[in-house]
């Protein structure tokens, strides 16, 4: 028999939008609980150095997120981790939520699920393909990776990769110039292990016995293609938003990005969103945790208001 | 949860084993992360199969015995061996799959 909980208010998503969310509820004494997909933490999870986060002039993402959980995990608030939602129903009074082994009832639902990377779009089945310098960079080291993206991302994440001992790095990029910072670019460029490549993008990957040995580039203005050679691929082109389980009752923009009121309020009353999920200038971990915030605090007027 | 398995004792402990999983992990690692609480799931609806740990940092014999330097690798064990490995990650139903079809 499936399991059925009943709460005040439900946070789908436990990054630094949904934690903080789940603080100041819990805080406020709504019976809360957290569904995350994977593990708490986010993106954030994923960042080797934050030192932009007011109290640590320099911490790797995932010790200030445990620290976060720490937080949560002292206020009591139940977080199911690995968390599959399949169905979300939240135009009713009551809203459902049904995940792979319960089904929850709840009051609110705040909504901070996040982006993930957008994807290499070939059409090849390739393990050498990757995401996540943390996760899969040191299989490389002493080895040639191509890396795909010229914003702060891929300029971070490949500053990141030759510390870890990586041989050398070719970056591709779309655009005819990179949206890195300045001071960034010259960093990773005065290592000396690093050719770039403008107005270039990848259009087919070489692969011997399921293993990758190249990348085909192409220069988007002369057409002419070029095999580098390389042993994996790091793709950092952007992000997607999380919004599959809601996109057909929630109002987003174009891109698929939460419309959310000041209050962080949606269309739907007792839902709210917040963090990366919403539509906003600047996403940063203290952005999320302040929208991660008004949602909690607007979600306490509101099943105090009921 | 989790038995600490090291490059001293990974052999002989293995060869104990009727059935159980390893997780081969590196610290401050997402995905692992992530593949734990899988297993740790998996464990709940599997309460008789042990799980262990190895730290593939500081293991570099037993990881180079097992051909992979990618990590979360995933070994089940049976009958004393390694009867299976993959890399990468699962969610748990793919996990229950794994662990089945061996
Ligand atoms: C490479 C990189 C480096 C960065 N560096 C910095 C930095 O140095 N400083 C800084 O301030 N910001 C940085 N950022 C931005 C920062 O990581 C994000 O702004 C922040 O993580 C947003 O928090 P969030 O909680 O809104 O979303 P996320 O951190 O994305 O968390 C969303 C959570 O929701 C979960 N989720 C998604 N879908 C579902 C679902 N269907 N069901 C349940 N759970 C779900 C996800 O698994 C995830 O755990 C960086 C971002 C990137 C990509």
């Amino acid at each position: 028999m499936t399991d059925q909980y009943k709460y005040e208010l439900v946070i789908i998503g436990g990054g630094p939008a949904g934690m903080t969310a789940a603080i100041y509820a819990a805080q406020a004494g709504i019976k809360t609980v957290i569904l995350e997909k994977s593990v708490t933490g986010g993106l954030v999870n994923s960042t080797h150095t934050v030192s932009n986060f007011p109290s640590f002039p320099s911490i790797h993402g995932m010790h200030l997120m445990e620290k976060m959980r720490e937080h949560v995990d002292g206020l009591n608030v139940p977080v199911e981790e690995v968390c599959e939602l399949e169905k979300l129903e939240l135009t009713s009074e009551m809203k459902t939520i049904e995940t792979d082994e319960a089904v929850y009832e709840t009051d609110a639902v705040i909504l901070a699920t996040g982006r993930k990377p957008i994807p290499l779009d070939i059409p090849v089945e390739c393990e050498q393909v990757h995401y996540c310098a943390i996760c899969d960079g040191p299989p490389y080291k002493n080895k040639k990776i191509l890396v795909v993206g010229g914003g702060n991302s891929a300029f971070d994440e490949s500053r990141y990769l030759l510390g870890i001992g990586i041989k050398h790095i070719h970056l591709v990029e779309m655009m005819d110039r990179f949206a890195a910072a300045q001071s960034t670019r010259e960093e990773l460029f005065s290592s000396g292990c690093v050719t770039a490549q403008l107005s270039a993008r990848v259009t087919d990957l070489v692969l011997e016995d399921s293993n990758l040995v190249g990348a085909e580039v192409e220069d988007m203005k002369t057409g002419k293609k070029e095999m580098i050679e390389v042993d994996g691929v790091f793709v950092f082109i952007g992000q997607h938003p999380n919004n599959e389980l809601f996109r057909s009752q929630v109002n987003l923009n174009q891109q698929g990005y939460i419309l959310a009121n000041t209050d962080m309020s949606t269309n739907i009353p007792g839902v709210f969103g917040a963090g990366d999920i919403n539509e906003k200038v600047y996403r940063q971990i203290t952005t999320a945790m302040n929208d991660g915030t008004i949602a909690a605090l607007a979600a306490e007027r509101f099943l105090r208001n009921r | 949860m989790f038995t600490e398995l090291s490059d001293t004792n990974f052999a002989e402990t293995i060869s104990t084993i009727e059935t159980g999983i390893v997780i081969c992990f590196k610290k401050l690692c997402p995905h692992c992360k992530n593949m734990e609480k899988v297993l740790e799931k998996f464990a709940k609806k599997n309460a008789g199969v042990p799980l262990f740990n190895l730290d593939s940092e500081e293991n570099p014999k037993t990881m180079e015995g097992l051909k992979t330097d990618r990590i979360p690798t995933i070994l089940v064990i049976k009958n004393g061996t390694v009867a299976a490995q993959k890399s990468g990650l699962m969610n748990p139903k793919e996990m229950i799959a794994f662990y089945e079809g061996v």
